[in-house]
């Protein structure tokens, strides 16, 4: 039986690429709208090319970075320069609700596919852009990656050890967090009110403000002339309060230690008779003295092995968790319980690991519906079906390789 | 449009958020948007900085009022505690739904409401260790370090947004409520880029690398207030080579040439030590004497990828957003603060920062109870 998703009946033509925009459109398409990714053989996504790829073997279809992505989405490829491309392309956008693209500002106007030939086909519609800073201002054309997002919004250099230079997150973290889902969050509000309104919407997220928000409590602070520094894993409320060695290589156990009670379970599980002082027994102290704390702390830890170090931990009250690896991770109980890991079969990478929706709706929950599409898999479906190609017409395009 | 409704896209939308600081950016998202945000419950946040940009827009109600009273005339209600504790305080998923079936309860907890986790404590450190996104962070001599401001509140509230406003369609299309289950371990789980993948597909788990890709041309440089991020290369590729050591050169640079030689476009010369070493003295003896304004501006003007490793300083004085007017001004507790504007513009709908209340402010005021 066809199951009925929440969105089902809304259509998103998703102009989007490499990291922020597929995760912006990845929970719509997971809760039942019709995501269809415009590409082209020409300029396909360039996350189609980037690793990790099953067996290691490069390939458009083979890249788990863009099927992570993109499940339950269409793939239609088109040649925007080509006048017949772009005509498809606008007649995609009459039948959607909902617009994305996160080009470099004018390109989609440039395309003709821009907010006012958009509207002008599809009154009513929601149309968001993600430039990097902003489509307007002095600084509009500035070209930037994910990590220099990161380091420009702030994030970056608040996030390191106090002695050395920032580390960061490790990843490109505004593209897979706040861009895409803020954009998600904004696109949705958009649908809402023109579901009461009937009136559309254009919305501009520019990266790095959005990715400012991120360390908005940071900005709010510096405007009172308060402004933090990297502080490590030092916390202002909690002590002991960081990573700590556990037995065997590159292993550790994360230990957050806020309120009394916490530390009387730290005590339990981890005594040492040096721990025995009066500095030691309230908050403040505990705070005051984290640095020497830590070290003591670290030289009871390393003799545990950390999951054992982790429960023993919790049991007792006191947060705590392995720093997990991906390898932990696919093996961790919880996650295994929860049934975060999916394996879908992909039609070239065979059975691969996606992440599940990390949230479940108990009356219309969503679902990966697909693995992520090969390129162009939808092209003629989509022609034909949704936008009124006839066979011969289509065959003619695909020939000429305007789509395909 | 013959007359445009400028109304706020949530406009009439009623929240009740009863989170204690791991939910608190999904009602501060939805206060932003035009929801009526009543805040209920204390808050554990340490600075008063972060209480201010988290309850922006919420209206404080008192400590001591009884929450599933109050959800008579709301649409969502927003938690973020376990099982346990949501049971202690009377709003387990099955009371909140006996009692008002027609309600969107997005329960946002640290593992998700089973499993064999599902009460154990946690924290902003413990849950990024628990989610894997802590491994992939720090230098590899050190341990592991967190992202700055307790970044799983972002990482939850986000997701929650998008689940609580696809729930809110489906109860105002068609009468149904419904239990919003946001594990905040999945959401970190589902935050790692590819490291799940490379482990699945190519048999590699990623670990930590610092600050970045190692490769010449790309990564933190030193200036002389701070630092740049420079991107003269991705994937063992030059980006803008030329264009940098034009740039170089121009300056005066000694051997800044060396640099046009043809190695330079070799993956594994530029991926090398004496690569990577080689360009960051050529680079910081020139960087060293600029400024960070000064370098991404000449820099972008070039068509280099550069940028600014800003702080929170730099933001408040950045030529960009302050000529787009980013950063607002709203009545916290009855004083000014000043917040960055809302992630997103809608040109047709007042969505911003709004004046709100902190649960401290809540303290003392009487019972209201809002209504839809």
């Amino acid at each position: 039986m066809q199951r009925t998703f929440p969105l089902s009946g809304v259509r998103v033509a998703d102009f989007s690429w490499v990291g922020a925009g597929p995760f912006l459109t990845k929970p719509l398409a997971d809760h039942g709208a019709d995501v269809v990714k415009v590409e082209s053989r020409q300029r396909r996504d360039p996350i189609r090319s980037m690793a990790p790829f099953r067996d290691g073997e490069r390939g458009p279809d083979r890249s788990g970075y863009f099927a992570n992505r993109n499940t339950s989405k269409r793939s239609l490829c088109l040649d925007l320069k080509d006048p017949r491309g772009r005509d498809l392309a606008l007649r995609l956008i009459s039948t959607s609700d909902v617009v994305v693209n996160n080009f470099s500002p004018g390109t989609m106007d440039r395309l003709g596919l821009g907010y006012d030939a958009a509207r002008e086909v599809r009154p009513g519609v929601v149309y968001l852009e993600m430039p990097m800073i902003g489509r307007a201002g002095p600084h509009h054309g500035w070209r930037g990656y994910g990590l220099t997002i990161a380091a420009a919004g702030g994030l970056l250099g608040l996030t390191g050890y106090p002695d050395r230079p920032p580390v960061g997150t490790g990843t490109n973290f505004p593209d897979h967090v706040p861009n895409p889902l803020h954009g998600a969050v904004a696109v949705l509000a958009a649908l809402r009110k023109r579901r009461r309104t009937g009136q559309g919407e254009y919305i501009e997220l520019a990266q790095l403000e959005s990715t400012a928000n991120v360390i908005g409590p940071a900005l709010v602070a510096a405007a009172a002339g308060d402004a933090p520094v990297r502080d490590g894993n030092r916390d202002d409320l909690a002590a002991p309060h960081g990573v700590y060695p556990c037995a065997g290589d590159d292993s550790w156990c994360a230990i957050a230690v806020v309120t009394d009670d916490q530390w009387s379970g730290l005590c339990r599980v981890l005594w040492d008779e040096r721990w025995d002082e009066p500095a030691l027994a309230g908050a403040d102290g505990r705070r005051r003295n984290s640095g020497r704390l830590d070290e003591l702390v670290a030289g009871r830890t390393r003799s545990w092995v950390a999951d054992d170090l982790a429960r023993a931990l919790t049991d007792a009250g006191v947060p705590a968790s392995e720093v997990l690896h991906a390898d932990a991770l696919m093996l961790d109980a919880q996650l295994r319980a929860r049934g975060h890991w999916e394996v879908l079969d992909h039609p070239v990478m065979g059975p691969s690991v996606y992440d599940a929706i990390p949230y479940r709706l108990s009356a219309t929950p969503g679902a990966l519906r697909s693995p992520a599409p090969l390129l162009g898999a939808d092209s003629e479906a989509v022609c034909v079906d949704l936008l009124g190609l006839d066979a011969a017409e289509y065959r003619q395009l695909e020939e000429e390789g305007v789509v395909g | 449009m013959a007359s445009i409704d400028f109304s706020a896209p949530l406009d009439g939308v009623v929240v009740v958020d009863a989170s204690t600081g791991l939910g608190s950016y999904c009602g501060r998202l939805l206060a932003d948007l035009g929801a009526q945000v009543h805040r209920v419950g204390s808050d554990r946040f340490a600075s008063p900085h972060r209480a201010s940009f988290m309850n922006a827009g919420k209206i404080a109600a008192s400590h001591d009022c009884d929450v599933i009273g109050l959800l008579a005339g709301a649409h969502l209600l927003v938690t973020d505690e376990g099982p346990a504790e949501l049971t202690d305080r009377g709003l387990s998923p099955n009371a909140v739904a006996a009692a008002h079936p027609a309600l969107v309860h997005v329960a946002i907890s640290p593992f998700g409401m089973d499993g064999p986790y599902a009460d154990r404590p946690a924290t902003d450190l413990t849950l990024l260790a628990a989610g894997g996104l802590l491994a992939l962070a720090g230098d590899p001599d050190r341990a592991p370090v967190r992202a700055w401001g307790e970044q799983t509140s972002v990482i939850a509230g986000t997701h929650a947004a998008v689940a609580a406003l696809i729930a809110l369609d489906v109860l105002e299309v068609s009468g149904v409520g419904q239990f919003v289950d946001v594990s905040v371990q999945e959401a970190v789980a589902h935050s790692l880029e590819n490291a799940a993948q490379y482990l699945d597909l190519e048999g590699v788990t990623r670990r930590r690398v610092g600050a970045g890709p190692r490769e010449a041309g790309t990564g933190l440089f030193t200036c002389r207030d701070g630092f740049v991020y420079l991107v003269g290369g991705l994937g063992g590729s030059p980006l803008a080579w030329d264009q940098i050591v034009a740039w170089l050169d121009d300056a005066g640079v000694a051997n800044a040439r060396e640099l046009a030689d043809g190695r330079w476009e070799d993956s594994t010369w530029r991926r090398s030590t004496e690569a990577v070493e080689l360009f960051r003295e050529q680079f910081e003896s020139f960087a060293d004497s600029r400024t960070k304004r000064d370098l991404v501006g000449q820099g972008q003007r070039r068509g280099i990828s550069i940028a600014p490793v800003a702080t929170p300083e730099d933001l408040l004085r950045d030529p960009q957003l302050l000529e787009r007017s980013f950063f607002r001004t709203v009545d916290m507790d009855g004083h000014d603060v000043l917040l960055p504007g809302s992630p997103y513009r809608f040109r047709y709908s007042d969505v911003q920062p709004r004046a709100g209340s902190t649960p401290a402010a809540g303290r003392s005021l009487p019972c209201s109870a809002p209504s839809r």
